[in-house]
């Protein structure tokens, strides 16, 4: 345990020296808030501008129509015969149109854009048809009050049957946003192991380490390093990423976090890291370097993706039987578990079995990982055949 | 007796047994070589010593003092591998710390005893540098220097003179023989004969995963190697050949001759059948080279290494 320890020391030291690590640490942040961020600022600046359109008004109706439309629309009155393609490009408005006596009858009216902004050019859209309905409902003597009743849309609150299965917005958002975080960890921090696996090959290394610790030291070493170097990039993303996401977000943030479902989160984060990294780290000894990983190795680099598969239908109906299925295959079940939770309850035997499934998996990992990397870290120049680590698994132990 | 005891260790690979049966003893205070053409099984021996492979049959035990120590002392052994190698971007000091650390090495003294080391090789300021920024022949000393760092009881070198310069192979020889003075049992593989010859008490030699001889030095010879008799003389002398004495002669050179004596001949002896009248300009007796009989034993192919392990070896050790 004290070499376990020793390795995953060296581990967290030597990332956290690096310049890679160090730019990633600080990037990876920044282009997740960039995401937050940026549409955030865009939706600020993406206030309504006031658009100017020139209205020829036989019908006296200006002063109706302009109480039916945005703020930022304005109406000007324009003289019939005037020219008003020029009016309109010499005071850069946005275009014109003309109500006539026939516009009550035949709904019909031109408008004249000169740029076109759709969002604009539809609240004229949407005010001219209030106005007509309006105008057409006075000629049959309907008075607006009238008219706003029977227009009014239905009002449908959806009520759960029982309390605790209010559908909570709050959760959800939440287990959703750590979710990815922990699948982001996960997969990150399996990359930077098998990439430690590898280096540790490429630097033929791995023999002068192993004649101080045994292979499973090493292998648990990085395992637990890399582990912590995730909690510490969690942290500093924590401690960067809350107070811009607080600033910026219109989002009761520290409310929701109170709602999280924790034990679920750390017991299910935990067990897809253990399971993950066993699985990449074992991986890594097998291979000569990232570019030449074959089919099979490529196939299970992918797999901590097949939970994404199944995000869909859980998403639309949480208890169903797919969702219950992904969120105890033991590939899958972490991402889909931590997310399942959040929208509501989970049985308490689906919880059980899926942790228990999870953490057997996990261990079963390991132990073929270990043996897989106890002779995988050893050789040199060629990525192994699944023939060939068949073969290893097949030897013995010391 | 102290030291590390190989006893009968096998190692199949498939259908493939690349060590068979392989026993040796490297005492304490002693430089043991472990000789052998490419792919003999050397390596594969070193790593199963150093418990990176298990060996199929057969046992290493390291035996210190009156206690038999139970697995390997990871702590009591300086390993550097065949292949070499260091973290790329990590600082010299700190791999020599980390890897010090890993065999207890207390932080302070594992400081100054790498410092010590890179001085010695005239690396010191390399200290803060990057490995990368090292030459191959100045990484192997960092290398060489971690693999003893923590005054190992016992010391395993994968040819550790491969890619050396001679200088520093002459520095390497010189802190392996300190190494073995102050104590620690020393094996070393090599392919590299001359080296081996003057440094090693004992050899091993190895040829197909079997071995071939092991003994002390003039031992070996006394028993593989009779003597040859160079003479280099005037003209075309027509030297006489006596095959009761002489196994054969060869021509070297213009005007020089080798003989090599059957075995058990003594070189006096056949000096004085040579004629009066011969005009000799020198003389010199001599053993063969290690060189020559690794060449003999490899060349002969595995039925010759068969036949001379079918002769009994007699009390060489």
């Amino acid at each position: 345990m004290r070499n376990t320890w020793k390795i995953a020391r060296w581990e967290i030291l030597r990332n956290l020296t690096n310049k890679q690590f160090l730019i990633g640490l600080l990037i990876t942040p920044l282009i997740m808030g960039l995401f937050i961020v940026v549409p955030a600022l865009l939706e600020r600046l993406n206030q309504p501008v006031a658009t100017t359109y020139y209205l020829v008004d036989d019908l006296g109706v200006k002063d109706t129509l302009q109480a039916l439309l945005p703020e930022n629309i304005i109406l000007e009155q324009a003289e019939s015969g005037a020219d008003l393609e020029r009016l309109v490009q010499d005071t850069k408005a946005s275009g014109y149109f003309v109500l006539t006596s026939d516009f009550i009858t035949s709904g019909q009216v031109d408008l004249v854009y000169s740029d076109r902004n759709s969002q604009s050019m539809n609240a004229v859209s949407r005010g001219l048809t209030a106005l007509l309905q309006q105008l057409r409902l006075n000629l049959s003597g309907v008075s607006p009050q009238e008219l706003a009743f029977v227009t009014a849309p239905a009002q449908v609150r959806q009520v759960p049957l029982k309390e605790e299965l209010e559908p909570q917005v709050m959760h959800l958002a939440v287990a959703g946003v750590f979710t990815m975080l922990i699948f982001f960890l996960i997969f990150t921090s399996g990359t930077m192991l098998m990439q430690s696996a590898l280096q540790e090959k490429r630097d033929r290394m791995a023999e002068v380490v192993l004649s101080s610790v045994t292979p499973n030291a090493l292998m648990q070493g990085k395992i637990l390093g890399h582990f912590l170097l995730g909690l510490i990039q969690l942290g500093f993303w924590l401690a960067l990423g809350l107070p811009i996401a607080i600033a910026f977000l219109d989002f009761p943030i520290l409310e929701a976090l109170k709602a999280v479902n924790l034990p679920v989160i750390l017991l299910f984060g935990l067990g897809g890291y253990l399971l993950f990294s066993a699985l990449f780290v074992g991986l890594g000894a097998t291979m000569e370097d990232l570019q030449s990983a074959g089919n099979a190795q490529g196939l299970v680099i992918m797999l901590p993706m097949l939970a994404f598969l199944f995000l869909g239908p859980v998403m639309t109906n949480p208890d169903g039987s797919i969702a219950v299925f992904a969120s105890i295959f033991p590939f899958t079940s972490s991402v889909i578990m931590m997310l399942r939770s959040g929208l509501g309850a989970v049985p308490l035997w689906q919880m059980l079995l899926s942790a228990g499934l999870l953490l057997i998996t996990a261990f079963i990992t390991m132990r073929i990982s270990a043996k897989i990397f106890r002779v995988g870290m050893l050789m040199y120049g060629k990525n192994a055949t699944p023939k060939e680590i068949m073969r290893w698994l097949r030897y013995k132990e010391n | 007796m102290d030291g590390l005891y190989v006893e009968g260790i096998t190692k199949t690979y498939g259908s493939v047994t690349v060590v068979n049966g392989v026993s040796f003893h490297a005492a304490q205070g002693k430089i043991l070589g472990l000789l052998g053409p490419n792919g003999a099984g050397k390596t594969t021996i070193l790593r199963m010593i150093m418990g990176i492979t298990a060996p199929d049959r057969g046992s290493v035990v390291f035996r210190q003092g009156s206690s038999q120590m139970e697995g390997i002392p990871f702590r009591d052994i300086g390993y550097l591998p065949e292949e070499r190698g260091l973290y790329r971007e990590a600082r010299v000091l700190n791999i020599l710390l980390f890897l010090a650390g890993l065999k207890d090495v207390p932080k302070q003294e594992a400081k100054e005893r790498a410092l010590m080391w890179l001085r010695k090789f005239g690396l010191e300021e390399y200290a803060q540098k990057k490995v990368e920024q090292l030459s191959k022949g100045m990484a192997q000393k960092v290398q060489f220097a971690a693999a003893v760092l923590h005054k190992p009881k016992f010391v395993v070198l994968d040819e550790p003179f491969s890619g050396l310069d001679p200088v520093s192979q002459e520095q390497f020889k010189a802190e392996i023989r300190a190494l073995a003075s102050s104590g620690a049992a020393v094996l070393l593989s090599s392919h590299q004969m001359n080296i081996v010859e003057e440094l090693c008490d004992e050899i091993f030699l190895i040829y197909k995963g079997r071995e071939v001889v092991k003994g002390d030095l003039q031992s070996i010879k006394a028993r593989y190697g009779s003597f040859r008799i160079d003479i280099s003389c005037a003209g075309d002398s027509n030297l006489p050949i006596d095959t009761e004495q002489v196994e054969a002669l060869e021509k070297l050179d213009q005007g020089r001759y080798r003989y090599i004596l059957r075995e058990g001949v003594p070189p006096l002896e056949f000096v004085r059948t040579l004629p009066a009248d011969l005009e000799i300009h020198a003389l010199s007796i001599s053993r063969p080279s290690l060189h020559d009989i690794f060449v003999r034993v490899a060349q002969g192919g595995a039925s010759h290494a068969e036949h001379l392990e079918d002769r009994p070896l007699g009390n060489l050790a």
